[in-house]
């Protein structure tokens, strides 16, 4: 295949013959010929490859591989198929030339336009000598989650002088998932108000079997000589035994809004990005906790995981966390009907949302706190990212917030715990903050 | 937030709704709101991919990262340059004196001609020269087209010199060869101050830990090997085509003295035209190989031929 260069010296070339011609230059005509002699002799045998004809990458492909890259196969191995944001991916490209001829060849696996190469490259100018292999490593940092692919590896081979190239794409691809990360949460002040019939680790302030203290009454009949409180007996002359708080297992609803202005503000740092961080955060922790979590993830549709408990139910939070795109406009008053039925009374919702472009939040919400559910929004500011990246300015920055300032408080007026989260403020800090501590 | 999408305006979805919540004007800003899952423009990493002319040149026109120190090979492409510069500069004033160029045409003065001729030569040795010191695309692609504008001229068809210190007027041969010569050296000199600017990139690169080479040595022994030797066929190649004229005779001459005799004093095949003819027809056989594959071919029989 002709490169940018080779076809402009072919054209300089043309145009000198031409004007040779015309002007009756033989200079020119000779100057043409010798040029057509050097890209003719590259063309034939010039199977070898040194820099791109640009120094660049290999970005554009034609698909012309020719016979010199059908020898060379490629295999890679990634060190593991799941890693959090933030985390390190080892990427092993083998490369195999099962011709006899060695070749010297430009190759560049292609990995996600948001990684970054921490270690190695990507980009190898390698000589590979006749039936040999080897092996290319690579580190990527991977800083936001999502589903992702490595590959295709393309392949370049031309002469040293850039004038002539061959290319193939070697359709080699890993896939990879990479979770939101977390934050290790020592409180997060949410607990609920109902019973369920298994024991846990949390306390719903009613007396039953449980480990903290709750309070002292009198000795019933049947009740155990082991929560006899004998101070309290020698201080009253009355037989009292102390109560201790029920332990539960509680129901916990993440509601995780991904609808397209959810991602408003730079890749990195926008509504989408924290809420899912703190969905997986609250998840781990409450899941530690022996909870059961559903999450609901809504966006152009309603994607939801069912409650339950346990490790696995983490990664498949996790999962459902790293695929959640920001696309669609579901109200949530939609959602919040379509879950309604299915929740249990007093089961605590955490709501993760920029609150932005949906009319219906009040009404969902308060027919939340209508039917007595603990709500808690944690709402990562849209307008901070914004003005932070400097996509508006302040005059319309200080409007917004003023209108942002007056639905948080509508709805805190509701008896839902909310807190306007803040770029810079932690999950367990606007947590604190929700819950009024 | 305050990106405009008529497509994507959602206002019409607070119509006949009371949004308790917001001021008057949220409702139009909300309606404003893009509403694509686009990545903003912002966030997307620049790719960079290269213009036609940072093609040709081999490296950026305006270079947008500063290269590096340079390293050994791209000091001696460097070097290699210089030297070529001046040779180059040398050959060009020869093989092109100031009668029928342009200057000449339109000022009708040979000293002005000539120095135009002189000052386009020095312009083009002189931008070349900081160009390639300064790895400066924009120096070098001026310095190129100087060297061509230098060499146009409505000359006749027979190569004559402005000043012929070595007593080549009278050879015909000697005469086409240094203009072969001169022609080679023009072509390094494109390939050379490309080179130093590609190799000034990879050595970025590879400093910079954006490109990782296997044994450098290797590679770049084969673009110095290719340095030497593709000139040196280049001159060959370009000598034999263009002796058309002193080979056709003789293939002739195998059946007819007299005929080749005649040839080789005719003064149609001696001229730019039958040059030029000869020329045609071997670049038609050429361009006939192309056409049926060979290199593809050649390339097949040497895989197989390593098998």
């Amino acid at each position: 295949m002709w490169s940018r260069k080779s076809a402009m010296l072919g054209s300089l070339a043309i145009a000198m013959y031409l004007l040779g011609l015309t002007l009756r230059n033989s200079q020119l005509v000779t100057i043409a010929v010798v040029i057509f002699v050097f890209l003719t002799w590259a063309a034939l045998f010039g199977g070898h490859a040194d820099v791109a004809a640009t120094g660049r990458r290999a970005d554009e492909w034609s698909g012309e591989e020719g016979v010199a890259l059908s020898s060379v196969s490629a295999m890679r191995k990634l060190s593991s198929a799941r890693i959090f944001e933030d985390g390190e991916l080892n990427i092993t490209l083998r490369m195999q030339n099962h011709s006899s001829l060695p070749k010297i060849l430009e190759v560049r696996d292609r990995v996600p336009e948001v990684m970054r190469i921490k270690d190695g490259a990507n980009y190898i100018l390698m000589e590979l000598g006749p039936r040999r292999e080897t092996f290319i490593e690579y580190t990527v940092e991977c800083p936001l989650r999502g589903f992702y692919s490595v590959g295709p590896v393309a392949v370049r081979i031309q002469d040293p002088f850039g004038l002539f190239h061959k290319e193939k794409e070697l359709h080699v691809y890993n896939d990879f998932l990479v979770f939101p990360k977390m934050e290790d949460l020592k409180e997060t002040f949410v607990k609920s108000r109902v019973p369920k019939i298994f024991t846990g680790a949390v306390n719903i302030r009613q007396p039953g079997p449980g480990s903290e203290f709750y309070s002292l009454r009198e000795y019933f009949e049947g009740d155990s000589f082991r929560a006899i409180n004998w101070s309290a007996y020698a201080r009253s002359g009355k037989l009292m035994v102390n109560e201790r708080e029920r332990d539960a297992v509680s129901d916990i609803i993440i509601i995780v809004d991904s609808r397209s202005v959810a991602e408003t503000g730079p890749v990195s740092r926008n509504a989408l990005v924290y809420s899912t961080r703190a969905a997986a955060s609250l998840a781990k922790y409450f899941l530690g906790r022996r909870d059961s979590v559903g999450v609901i993830v809504y966006g152009e549709e309603v994607v939801s995981v069912d409650r339950d408990t346990g490790k696995k139910q983490l990664y498949v939070i996790l999962t459902k966390l790293a695929g959640a795109v920001a696309r669609g406009n579901i109200p949530l008053q939609v959602v919040v009907n379509r879950i309604l039925p299915h929740i249990n009374k007093g089961s605590p919702i955490i709501f993760l949302s920029n609150l932005e472009d949906d009319p219906t939040i009040v009404n969902a919400l308060r027919d939340f706190r209508a039917r007595d559910f603990d709500v808690t929004v944690l709402t990562p500011s849209s307008l901070e990212f914004e003005f932070d990246a400097r996509r508006i300015d302040r005059t319309g920055y200080e409007v917004m917030k003023t209108e942002r300032d007056v639905l948080i408080s509508e709805l805190r007026s509701l008896g839902v715990n909310i807190m306007d989260w803040e770029p810079d403020m932690l999950l367990s800090t606007a947590l604190a903050g929700a819950r009024g501590f | 937030m305050t990106v405009s999408r008529p497509s994507s305006d959602t206002s019409h979805l607070y119509d006949g709704k009371t949004v308790r919540s917001s001021a008057p004007s949220r409702k139009k800003a909300a309606g404003q709101i893009g509403s694509g899952s686009d990545i903003p423009t912002d966030a997307i990493p620049q790719v960079e991919i290269p213009s036609f002319i940072e093609s040709l040149l081999g490296g950026p026109l305006v270079p947008k990262t500063k290269f590096l120190p340079p390293d050994k090979m791209v000091q001696n492409l460097q070097l290699g340059v210089y030297g070529i510069l001046v040779a180059l500069a040398l050959l060009t004033y020869m093989i092109s004196p100031a009668e029928g160029t342009m200057w000449y045409m339109f000022t009708g003065s040979l000293t002005i001609a000539t120095v135009f001729q002189l000052i386009l030569i020095v312009g083009a040795t002189g931008t070349g020269f900081w160009g390639t010191f300064q790895r400066d695309g924009r120096f070098l692609l001026v310095s190129n087209l100087l060297f061509i504008l230098a060499i146009l001229r409505f000359a006749s068809s027979k190569v004559t010199l402005s000043n012929d210190v070595l007593q080549l007027q009278d050879n015909p041969f000697m005469l086409s060869a240094l203009v072969v010569v001169y022609a080679v050296m023009l072509i390094m000199y494109f390939e050379l101050t490309n080179g130093v600017l590609r190799y000034s990139m990879l050595d970025t690169s590879i400093r910079t830990n954006e490109v990782y080479v296997m044994n450098p040595k290797k590679i770049v022994g084969k673009y110095h090997r290719s340095l030497l030797i593709n000139p040196i066929i280049a001159t060959i190649l370009a000598t034999i085509v263009l002796s058309a004229n002193t080979i056709l005779p003789w293939f002739v001459g195998i059946l007819s003295q007299d005929t080749a005799l005649r040839m080789e004093e005719s003064v149609e095949l001696i001229s730019v035209y039958g040059v030029a003819l000869g020329t045609f027809f071997v670049f038609c056989v050429v361009g006939g190989l192309f056409a049926l594959n060979l290199p593809t071919h050649l390339q097949n029989y040497r895989e197989k031929r390593a098998e």
